[in-house]
């Protein structure tokens, strides 16, 4: 029983005009002549922005070839390490271990706040460092025994690549585990996500991904926000870095200037960072 | 004389070649096993084997950093079991419906509309369960959160389904029919007939079936991760369904493309996927050997009667003491009494009342299992058709994902997919060239097939482990595009082999023995007989390869994607963008990108049902031709 | 002798096609009735009516009445049924289960549950069907270990089990060596003491070797039917000289 040559001429044809398709979508584009790509990768936080300020470069550059991919900040400092990208992001300090043995060169970008949030229609609204540091240890288990309903809390952070996670156990939890219940989740968006799902929920993200669907605590009546960042009153902050192996050459070098420069620094103000040049 | 010299150097020459790709293909799981293990030794010398296998707390970033995996393991475990509590009775109850009850015509229907949902990438059903299974649970139970243990196993159970229901069908569907003749014959109603015989008959095909559905719960990445909520603690108390748990599986598709490699926490993964390599190993073997003692005609436990309802006596009393722990008092007296009832009433029920009532549960069983399929789908489809445009089909994405088309992911999938399968054909076909044709029953040919049914079973993430650790670190390439073809053509090189050689087995002896009888080489029957005849079965192996891997994202996570990249490239060492992990990160990583969610799964579940349905419509034409 | 069993103007057809036209046949109580004739003329479609194995394939519908003791089985239970008249299929088909649950088989699915009495039950339909001695000792191993011969007797030792009144036989010896033949002609002639056996077969000196009764078809239709010896050494119709003297079929 061989494929008879109906059944080979339908299976010719379909083939020819999906070739045809990828042909004719492709040519809406493809990369020219002397083009250039990076790739970046690391933290979750600094990837919208990151990822914003690249594709306003490649309008502007039409050969630039901008690829972003996250992973979190621990992704970011061994894909530069590794050489597996051009340029990584980290939302954190890069840490001893990463630094040894190898010639990174930090670029410190924006400035950015970390927000606790919880569920849109969650009763309490302000929350000591103190506090925080309880719930996040379990040793609060209640939204009742901080003035609000009777539910139980459900801690979300983030997985142990995270930046975010790694500040916020520096700078919060003084360097001590969380509880083991908290759900750990791969990127900010995830997180508020599940925060925004979740009524019993409270979580932590950049400042950036605060809108509509969750609720902000204000820190001892400190909000969370940009000018807070600014004037520092807002102590839950950290800056933005991306480095890179060596010394930046070709595209990365002159992404990393764009970042830098006024146009860059604007942008980055515009999606909620604290820029840093401006 | 000098042609029959030529001639022999030619077919020795072409014989090796098949060899040798039977051993490439054998040896590359010896070779994963063997990169993983001896990677994974540091962190055995950290914390000793004991240590690591036993200790509850898994903690590798913590202060204190803790690599204990007792609790990934229990949890994986636990996931499964509760898959399996799923997928078992229901599979096995479809598969006495499409074997037993149903008319052609609705078999003809049914069948292939199951092995569909085998079709469903893995993040698509993690998606869906994201979406609707855990908001679900969360609403109807009332709980914190759906994010658990439940919600795992309830996905874990539907994906372990097709599995279960087609391989059971297919081996209660071979059972003679006189045995079916006998029974009525006595006397015996079609129920008791095939609850009493047909069943136990089929019992190495159940069993084979339920232990491959099981090795596919335990080797799950996608689904389980986006749904059990991760958190790497045992249950307390143990049957907390609704408490968050984290799978081995989990664990390396969460923590590896993270790790600094070269630390204790890189070695201690590289240990959690030894383990689980091991684990699918051990259970492929005892698969093996429990299908073995079956089809010999043994039973696997003989016991004798008395023993046996002694057996089930302490059963009972253990089962009422658990749940007198778990419930308390009351409910499990209330319980009691309600099983004690059922069975009483099952005594005095006529054997006609008895048929009616069970296939009452099949028929409900079934049309349960169509409907979870019905309703997965048409929640993708409905939300995602809105989604799609030309734009959103031929355009790169922009902001995150949220604007622009995925255009760049539907060709890296279809890049990716066709590298692979151009890597693997050669070395599947080669290889079950090699064992249907010309090996003998020796130590090699068992060597060789061990090592494919160990490939088989081995789980996608472990692939994407590996491609990471060699490929990607060890050998420089980087994310790129390569590494992640050779992770998906090892995926799904064991389907071939076993497809093809399945299709080997169908041509008749009759053929090569004529061809061989007119002095025609091996090689020239092959060429000219044998391969011909069996190219459609070849071809649907094929093409269930390709549906495979475009749906898979464990293996190339690691090894070959970015989330956004703007350009079409050739190069080889490129990464790129794929179907299933722009799914994956749009609906973990994007807020507000539920309308792109939907469309990147309509349009991935598109691509892979068409290509499953083609496979499926040439196996029926191939078969109707057969009869 | 009573007939225990008679069909009356019986024609059956699968769906256009007709294949039994006006059957006529009582079978006596206690005695053993061949039927015979050349391959396709319907006998063991005949038997299969019997005990309703004809409800098993679709489209097949039958007119006529079957009687049996007096009530037309066409309308009752034919679960109920089979437990009366039981049958031994051409290829023995024991269960993939032990000597011991094969015969248990019959009487547990009628609700039989205690131990004693399937004991005694499998240990008296061995004998019946002259298997016990040479199975006694393994009664708990696999049916399938048997030899062909065995397994037919088996096969009859399960029949019997049920404690049925007549016995269909299609053709049960037709897969079976010589020796292993005789042994279930034997007990075929052993049986009618007991039982009332009807036995559909191609071999027409084991007709005349063992049966009272013979019944003669071709083409669907019932040419001839009377005693045994009548029927071998004076046909009264020319078709069932022909088939006899081996002129066709």
């Amino acid at each position: 029983m061989v494929m008879n040559r109906k059944t080979m001429s339908i299976v010719g044809v379909a083939a020819v005009i999906f070739a045809v398709f990828l042909v004719f979508a492709s040519g809406c584009v493809s990369q020219g002549e002397d083009a250039e790509t990076i790739t970046l990768a690391g933290s979750t936080t600094v990837l919208p922005v990151a990822q914003t300020v690249a594709e306003i470069y490649m309008d502007q550059h039409a050969t630039a070839d901008i690829q972003i991919s996250g992973g979190g900040s621990g992704v970011g400092a061994t894909a530069a390490k590794e050489g597996t990208a051009n340029i990584g992001m980290l939302s954190r300090e890069l840490k001893d271990s990463e630094k040894e043995g190898s010639n990174l060169k930090e670029f410190v970008i924006a400035k950015d706040g970390i927000a606790l949030i919880a569920y849109p229609t969650n009763t309490v609204s302000d929350l000591t460092l103190a506090q925080i540091k309880d719930i996040y240890q379990g040793k609060i288990t209640n939204w009742k025994e901080l003035g609000g309903a009777d539910m139980k809390i459900v801690l979300i952070g983030r997985d142990s690549a995270s930046g975010t996670r790694s500040f916020f156990t520096e700078y919060v939890l003084d360097k001590e585990d969380a509880a083991s219940t908290m759900q750990e989740y791969s990127s900010n968006g995830a997180v508020q996500q599940a925060v925004a799902q979740t009524p019993g929920a409270i979580g932590y993200v950049s400042l950036e991904f605060v809108d509509d669907s969750v609720k902000a605590f204000t820190l001892s009546g400190i909000a969370p926000t940009v000018e807070n960042v600014i004037n520092n009153t807002y102590g839950l902050n950290r800056p933005l870095l991306m480095i890179t192996n060596g010394e930046p050459t070709g595209l990365a070098k002159k992404f990393l200037d764009f970042i830098l420069s006024d146009e860059g620094q604007n942008i980055i103000a515009e999606n909620g960072f604290v820029p840093v040049n401006v | 004389m000098n042609t029959h010299l030529k001639s022999g150097w030619k077919e020795t020459g072409i014989k090796s070649v098949w060899l040798a790709t039977a051993l490439i293909a054998a040896s590359v799981v010896v070779f994963i096993l063997g990169y993983l293990v001896l990677t994974s030794i540091p962190i055995f010398f950290e914390t000793g084997v004991s240590g690591f296998l036993f200790n509850s707390v898994w903690n590798p970033t913590g202060v204190v950093p803790s690599y204990g995996i007792a609790a990934l393991l229990i949890d994986t475990l636990l996931v499964t079991f509760g898959a399996m509590i799923f997928a078992v009775p229901l599979g096995i109850i479809c598969a006495v419906f499409l074997a037993y009850l149903a008319p052609q015509k609705v078999r003809d229907i049914v069948k292939p509309a199951i092995e569909l949902l085998a079709g469903i990438p893995s993040v698509v059903y993690g998606f869906f369960g994201m979406v609707v299974l855990c908001s679900l649970l969360q609403n109807v139970l009332d709980i914190p959160s759906g994010f658990s243990w439940l919600a795992a196993s309830i996905l874990l159970g539907i994906m372990a389904l097709p599995t279960i229901v087609s391989v059971s069908e297919d081996a209660l569907y071979v059972v003679p029919k006189d045995y079916t003749e006998a029974s009525l014959g006595l006397g015996a109603t079609k129920w008791q007939t095939i609850s009493r015989v047909l069943i136990p008959a089929a019992a190495s095909g159940i069993s084979a079936a339920v232990i491959l559905g099981m090795g596919r719960a335990i080797g799950e990445t996608m689904a389980v991760m986006m749904v059990a909520g991760n958190a790497a603690v045992i249950p307390s108390p143990i049957w907390d369904v609704l408490s968050p748990v984290r799978t081995l599986t989990a664990t390396l598709g969460i923590e590896l493309a993270e790790v600094a490699s070269g630390s204790m926490h890189y070695y201690a993964l590289f240990g959690v996927a030894a383990v689980l390599l091991l684990i699918t190993l051990v259970i492929n073997l005892i698969s093996v050997r429990i299908t073995k003692k079956i089809q010999s005609g043994g039973s696997v436990f003989s016991i004798p009667a008395q023993i046996k309802k002694i057996l089930m006596l302490c059963g009972m009393i253990f089962a009422v003491c658990i749940l007198m722990y778990a419930l308390g008092i009351i409910p499990t007296l209330i319980l009691t009494v309600i099983v004690f009832g059922l069975f009483f009433l099952r005594r005095i029920m006529s054997h006609k009342s008895i048929e009616r009532t069970a296939f009452g549960i099949i028929y409900a069983g079934t049309f349960l299992v169509i409907g979870i399929l019905f309703v997965i789908l048409a929640n993708i489809f409905i939300n995602g058709i809105p989604a799609i445009s030309w734009e959103f089909l031929t355009t790169a994405p922009r902001n995150m994902g949220l604007e622009g088309g995925i255009y760049p992911a539907i060709i890296g999938t279809l890049q990716l997919v066709g590298g692979a399968i151009l890597l693997a054909l050669p070395i599947g076909i080669g290889s079950a060239i090699y064992l249907h044709e010309y090996s003998r029953n020796n130590l090699l040919t068992r060597l060789l097939r061990t090592g494919n049914d160990l490939l088989a079973g081995t789980p996608s993430v472990v692939f994407g482990v590996f491609g990471f650790a060699f490929l990607v670190i060890f050998l420089g390439w980087g994310v790129c595009m390569l590494a992640g073809m050779i992770c998906l053509a090892l995926m799904v090189l064991p389907t071939i082999i076993k497809t093809t050689e399945e299709a080997l087995r169908s041509v008749p002896n009759s053929l090569r023995e004529a061809s061989l009888g007119l002095g025609a080489t091996k090689w020239q029957t092959l060429k000219k007989v044998v391969l011909p005849s069996a190219a459609p079965g070849i071809l649907t192996g094929t093409i269930l390869s390709i549906g495979r891997a475009a749906g898979e994202t464990a293996p190339i996570m690691f090894t070959a994607v970015v989330f956004s990249k703007r350009f079409i490239s050739m190069d080889l060492f490129d990464p790129v963008m794929a179907l299933p992990f722009h799914l994956y990160v749009l609906s973990t990583s994007v807020p507000g990108s539920e309308t792109q969610q939907y469309g990147t799964a309509v349009v991935l579940i598109c691509l892979v049902m068409a290509i499953y349905l083609v496979a499926i419509v040439i196996r029926k034409r191939f078969q109707k031709r057969l009869l | 002798m009573t007939s225990i069993l008679s069909t009356k103007n019986l024609n059956l057809s699968y769906g256009s096609k007709q294949v039994l036209y006006d059957i006529d046949l009582p079978f006596e109580e206690k005695s053993v009735t061949a039927l015979i004739g050349p391959s396709g003329c319907g006998k063991s479609t005949l038997l299969r009516c019997m005990n309703r194995m004809n409800d098993l394939i679709p489209d097949c519908k039958i007119t006529g009445d079957i009687l049996y003791r007096g009530e037309n089985i066409t309308k009752s239970d034919p679960v109920l049924l089979r437990r009366k008249i039981g049958m031994v299929f051409q290829r023995p088909n024991p269960f993939p289960k032990s000597i011991y649950d094969n015969i248990a088989y019959g009487p547990r699915a009628h609700g039989t549950k205690d131990v004693k009495i399937l004991d005694d039950i499998v240990e008296n339909s061995l004998k019946g069907a002259v298997l016990w001695d040479e199975v006694k000792d393994r009664l708990h191993e696999s049916a399938l270990g048997l030899s062909g011969g065995q397994q037919q007797r088996l096969c009859i030792a399960r029949t019997l089990a049920v404690n049925p009144d007549v016995i269909l036989m299609d053709e049960p010896c037709s897969a079976l060596d010589p020796i292993a033949t005789t042994k279930i002609e034997q007990l075929i002639l052993d049986l009618k003491k007991n039982y009332t056996v009807i036995i559909v077969t191609h071999n027409m000196q084991q007709a005349a070797r063992i049966s009272d009764i013979t019944g003669f078809m071709y083409l669907g239709k019932l040419i001839e039917t009377g005693k045994t010896e009548l029927i071998f050494s004076n046909p009264q119709e020319e078709l069932t000289e022909r088939y006899i003297t081996g002129r066709f079929g």
